[in-house]
Formats: structure tokens, C-alpha cells, sequence
């Protein structure tokens, strides 16, 4: 796949997303380093968060491409040197300073050019000077669970929760220049913070206190909002997830349900369904005890192994969750569209519309099928659904964009609503704290 | 009512400008367009998408490399004996010179797109510390720049190559790599530029 389109989709994509997060401004990167500015900081520690978790699940799928470079220490210690020496003086990195350079900064352009003359500087003292440098405390290409003997989960899950926590509780609580300003003129305190620029009226109404009540509650709302949202994505991306594993044959279907009933039952059969659930859960056990060399077939996913019993349990666990945090997010959209309504805060149209967003998201994801059959279906599936349509023979293209379209295309409408959703509530929250 | 709540809820439209290279903003660096997590999620994906398709992202090679092709122009006897130059890998540009023409291409569509474009030669913490700013700040940066790509060769790999592809894949070099570029960074970060800009003062 190394074809050079390739390469010039992935660094447009590169690009665009290092002008986009502000990293090719110097002043953010000598800000952090002078310790003043902790944008670039948590944005990088967030970049090495994410990008370590991410290679690590491709990895356990085994499709990751590593490169990894030797761990010679004595050069890499004195090219680190170098490199934040040059960092430290510009406020470039090689990467940033090409995209700030393609951002109209002569000095970047400057330092690329510098960075040329570096590659032709290294070429001439590489045959005298690194090579026989190179040959000091060469490790070769060594990773950290290599030398600890470990497995990656184990450096990568406490480093990823352990930076995650940190971010989280050093994230700045202070409101925004905006919001500070409303307290400020609702408290009397303006003269603390002039503005020669936009001068707030100081408030003498009484209704002030009450927006500045109603602005407070709302930003409860919105905290509750976003949780909420998280938990929703986490349990539909794990719904799907455990859709993918067992419709590809990575996990073994080991109940052994007949495919004719799940589906056509009537409205008071889930509990029926639930209990007979069990006893092929049981029996799906019996079934594993006695036939240890199947078991082996499974899936190995964070160490331990992942069986059909625990799919079963996640889907019906995410299924439970999914409901009941569908009903409270459009509650709290409720909530917060009579807040900024009472108090006169805005942004009801956004919030209107999200409002809606998530009152679809509920409707879809309710498990209608279990009501009226095959008539109408909801986006979250039970179990035995899965197991009756992932047993079933499909052998025609309308039946497979069907079996897709059920699963996964329908799946795919739900997110879609709730990020718009999610995303006209954020614009709700920005246009009253703004 | 209706009036001071119009004017509370957007207190200072002029200065809602969007994104932080417009107007004088340039020169203050006070916003960005991305929420940290947000950016940094985006950079995350970035990467996790590179090493699923090809590998770990590296910029500061294809420099060697280019220089390498020139090299084999004008002498090319020099390069045949040369341990670097002789190197196949090193005399062809593929997936990363790509890499690296796309990452100017996307960042100036993406300037462009957010109207940041804009020709700029000093940067705020510059300004604040140096009364002859451009053409010292040109000339620090030439010196920069060569250190940044000598650091590299040294170190096999930029920032991005080596600091944050090394501790994605958990490498052993990342970890003395950091400590220098830290330790280095701060301290001539604080020699260079001793006095933060005035946003980072109590004064607005």
C-alpha cells in the first residue's frame, strides 16, 4: 500500500488536521515549552493517548505496520539534543514547520530551508562522525514490553488510563473569558476586568440573577448531556462491534437455538426470552465443557478470551443501557430547551432540533420487533436475532444487503442522529455560554 | 431587556474572529481552532490510520533523501562510496516524499480554507523579546532548521518520527529521545525567549 497517492492522501490528511489544531503556530509550541501555554501540551498527550491505544487494537487484529526505529541511545540522546535546541529557537518541528511554511510563515519557509541544508550537513559527517558513533550502546530495535517481557496491554492500558486521568483532572475549570465576563457584570465587579473592547452594560435588572441561575443549570445539563452521549456511543460502538465478531465467523455461535422462533414472538415474550435464554446459556456451557477443542476456535481479545456467552451478555447489557440513556438524553434536551427558554438564554432553535434528533434516536432504537415481529424492527437486536439471521443461509444480494441493512446500515442511521444530535446541542451550549 | 441580553450573549462579536490567524491575532496567539482533545483526537486517528495502511508517520528522512538525489547528480562518485548514500532506500521517493508533499499541500488548503493564509515572519513571543525582530528571527531559524534535521538524522527521526511514532509503538528509544528534547527545549526556550507575551501577564 505504499504507493506514493497514498503518501499524498495521508499527508494532505496530515496536514490539514496540523493547521486545524493550531500546532503549526510557533508561539503555541514555545509556549509550552516555556511552560505558559498548555494547549499544545494536552493536545500532543492526547495525539500519543489516542494513537497508542489505536495501534495497539490494530495490533491485537494484526494489522498494524510497525517501523521501529534502533534504540541507539547515545545518538538518539544527542540528536534529541539537537532537535530541541532547533525546536526551543524556532518553535518548529520538521513536520509543523513544512505545514507553516505552506501557511504563508517566511520564518518557517526559512527553517525549511535550514532544515535542507541539516540533511546535507548530516550527510557529510555521517561516514566520519555517526557511524562510528552509531556503535556505542546500539540495542537495535527494542520496544519497552520486548525488554519487560510483558505483553503491550500491559504498558499500554495503564499508560492510557493513567494520562487519561491526569488530563482529566488538570483540565482547566475556569469559564470561559466570556462566561467570566456575565459573572462579572452580574456580581458588580466589572472594574476587575476592563475591556476597553466590548464594554458590558452593568446589569441593574433583577432577571440577570435568574438567567445567571438558569446559565448555571445549563451548564449542568450540558455536562450530563455529553456524558450521557459518551456512554450511547460506547454501547452502540460495542453493539456493532460484537455484531462484526460474530457475523465473520471470528466467534463461534454456540447456542444452538433454532433460528424459526426469535423473532416472531409477541409483546409479552420477552421474558420468555430471557429465560430461555439462560437455559441455552447453560447449555451452550455443557455444549463447551464437553468440546474443549472448540473452544480454542475463539477469539483472544485483551486477554482474555471472548466467548459467544459474553457477547450474548454485552449485547443484552448494551441493549438495557441504550434504551434507558436514549430516554434520559431526550429528556435532558428537554430540560435544556425550558431552561434557555425560561431564561431567556437562546440558542432554542438548536436545541429544538436536537431535542427532535434525540426523540428518533429513542424511537429507533427501541426494540420494536419484539412487539410487532418482522412488521417493524428497532436498532438494537437481541441475541437470538443475531444468532437466527447469522445462521440462516444467505445466498442472494438482496438478502445480504438486507442482513447489512439491518445490521449495520441501520446502526449507521442511529449514529448519524446522534452525532447530529450531539452536534446541534454543542452549538445550543455555545450559543448561551457564549 | 431584550437589548443588554442580545449584547450579553454575544458580548464582543469583533473579536469572535473564528480562528486565531486573522486580523492581528496572529501576532497575540491567543486562540485556536480546536479544542485540545478534540485536536489531538484528530491526531491520533491520523496516525492510527497511517500505521494501519502503510507505517508509522516520519517527515525528516525524505530531506536526507532529497538531498541524497541531488547528491547522485553532482557527484555521483561521492555518493557510491558514501554508507548513507549508497543506500537504495535513501535514492528513491516514494510513499514518504509523497507524505511530505501532501502535508504542504493539505496545510495550505487547509490555511487557505480557514483564511489563515497569511504571510507572517516573526511570532509573538518573538516580537516580545527582540526589538530587531525579522532578520534575526530568519537567521535563528536557518540555524534551527539545520539543527532540526542534524537532530534527526542522529536520532532517526523528527518529532514526529521518533518522539510520537516511538511511543506509539512503545520503542525503547523514545524514552532517552524525550528526555533530551525536553530538557533541551525548555532551556533554550527560556534563553531565547525569557519574557512571555502580554497574554500570559495579568494585564488584559
Amino acid at each position: 500500500m505504499s504507493t506514493p497517492i497514498v503518501g499524498l492522501i495521508m499527508g494532505v490528511i496530515f496536514g490539514t488536521s496540523l493547521v486545524l489544531t493550531g500546532l503549526t503556530n510557533p508561539d503555541k509550541i514555545i509556549g509550552a515549552l516555556r511552560l505558559k501555554d498548555f494547549y499544545a501540551i494536552r493536545t500532543v498527550a492526547v495525539f500519543l493517548l489516542v494513537a497508542m491505544l489505536g495501534t495497539w487494537i490494530l495490533d491485537l487484529f494484526g494489522a498494524a505496520n510497525f517501523n521501529i526505529k534502533p534504540a541507539v541511545i547515545l545518538t538518539v540522546l544527542i540528536g534529541g539534543a539537537f532537535l530541541g535546541t532547533g525546536l526551543g529557537l524556532t518553535g518548529f518541528s520538521p513536520a509543523t514547520g513544512l505545514a507553516s511554511a505552506a501557511s504563508g510563515r517566511i520564518d518557517a519557509l526559512i527553517t525549511v530551508i535550514g532544515m535542507i541544508f541539516g540533511a546535507h550537513v548530516y550527510i557529510l559527517i555521517y561516514p566520519s562522525i555517526v557511524v562510528p558513533l552509531e556503535k556505542v550502546l546500539n540495542f537495535g530495535s527494542l520496544t519497552l514490553p520486548q525488554i519487560t517481557g510483558s505483553s503491550a496491554a500491559s504498558w499500554v492500558v495503564p499508560i492510557f488510563a493513567a494520562g487519561s486521568f491526569a488530563l482529566f483532572i488538570t483540565r482547566s475549570r475556569k469559564p470561559r473569558d466570556d462566561e467570566q465576563r456575565i459573572k462579572a457584570g452580574d456580581l458588580g465587579m466589572n472594574e476587575e476586568f476592563p475591556d476597553p473592547l466590548s464594554p458590558i452594560p452593568i446589569p441593574r435588572q433583577k432577571g440577570l440573577y435568574l438567567k445567571s441561575d438558569c446559565l448555571k443549570a445549563a451548564s449542568v445539563f450540558r455536562r450530563w448531556k455529553n456524558l450521557l452521549f459518551m456512554v450511547m456511543l460506547l454501547c452502540l460502538l460495542l453493539h456493532q462491534a460484537s455484531f462484526w465478531l460474530v457475523s465473520t465467523g471470528q466467534v463461534e455461535i454456540t447456542e444452538n437455538t433454532n433460528p424459526e422462533t426469535p423473532v416472531v414472538l409477541g409483546a409479552d415474550s420477552l421474558q420468555a426470552d430471557q429465560s430461555g435464554n439462560s437455559e441455552k446459556g447453560n447449555a451452550g456451557l455443557t455444549d463447551q465443557a464437553a468440546a474443549p477443542a472448540e473452544e480454542s476456535r475463539n477469539l483472544m481479545l485483551f486477554g482474555f478470551d471472548v466467548t459467544f456467552e459474553l457477547l450474548t451478555s454485552i449485547v443484552r447489557i448494551t441493549n438495557i443501557i441504550l434504551v434507558l440513556t436514549s430516554v434520559l438524553y431526550a429528556l435532558i434536551m428537554y430540560f435544556g430547551l425550558g431552561i434557555s427558554f425560561k431564561g431567556g438564554l437562546g440558542g432554542l432553535a438548536h436545541i429544538c432540533g436536537a431535542l427532535y434528533m434525540a426523540l428518533i434516536i429513542f424511537v429507533l432504537l427501541l426494540p420494536w420487533q419484539n412487539f410487532f415481529g418482522p412488521i417493524a424492527m428497532g436498532a438494537t437486536y437481541t441475541p437470538n436475532e443475531l444468532v437466527s439471521w447469522c445462521t440462516t443461509d444467505i445466498s442472494d444480494t438482496l438478502g445480504m444487503v438486507l442482513f447489512y441493512l439491518r445490521f449495520t446500515g441501520y446502526w449507521a442511521l442511529v449514529m448519524l442522529l446522534l452525532l447530529l444530535a450531539q452536534l446541534r446541542s454543542f452549538r445550543w451550549a455555545r450559543a448561551i455560554i457564549r | 431587556m431584550e437589548e443588554s441580553n442580545s449584547q450579553l450573549r454575544h458580548p464582543a462579536p469583533h473579536r469572535r474572529t473564528g480562528n486565531s490567524e486573522n486580523g492581528n491575532a496572529g501576532l497575540t496567539g491567543r486562540t485556536h481552532p480546536l479544542p485540545w482533545w478534540a485536536a489531538g483526537i484528530l491526531l491520533g486517528l491520523v496516525q492510527v490510520l497511517a500505521i494501519a495502511l502503510v507505517k508509522p508517520m516520519g517527515v525528516s528522512k525524505q530531506f536526507v533523501v532529497a538531498d541524497a538525489r541531488v547528491l547522485e547528480r553532482v557527484a555521483p562518485e561521492y555518493s557510491e562510496n558514501h554508507p548513507l548514500l549508497s543506500n537504495e532506500q535513501n535514492k528513491k521517493f516514494g510513499y514518504g516524499w509523497w507524505f511530505n508533499i501532501g502535508i504542504v499541500l493539505g496545510a495550505f488548503l487547509a490555511a487557505l480554507h480557514l483564511r489563515a493564509w497569511k504571510v507572517r515572519t516573526v511570532s509573538a513571543w518573538w516580537q516580545r523579546n527582540h526589538d530587531a525582530p525579522v532578520l534575526l528571527r530568519l537567521i535563528a531559524g536557518f540555524c534551527g532548521g539545520v539543527l532540526l534535521l542534524l537532530g534527526a538524522g542522529l536520532a532517526h527521526g523528527c518529532i514526529t518520527g521518533q518522539f510520537i511514532s516511538g511511543w506509539t509503538q512503545l520503542s525503547l528509544s523514545a524514552i532517552p529521545f524525550t528526555i533530551t528534547l525536553f530538557g533541551f527545549g525548555m532551556l533554550v526556550a527560556y534563553l531565547v525567549y525569557p519574557k512571555a507575551p502580554s497574554r500570559f501577564r495579568r494585564e488584559e
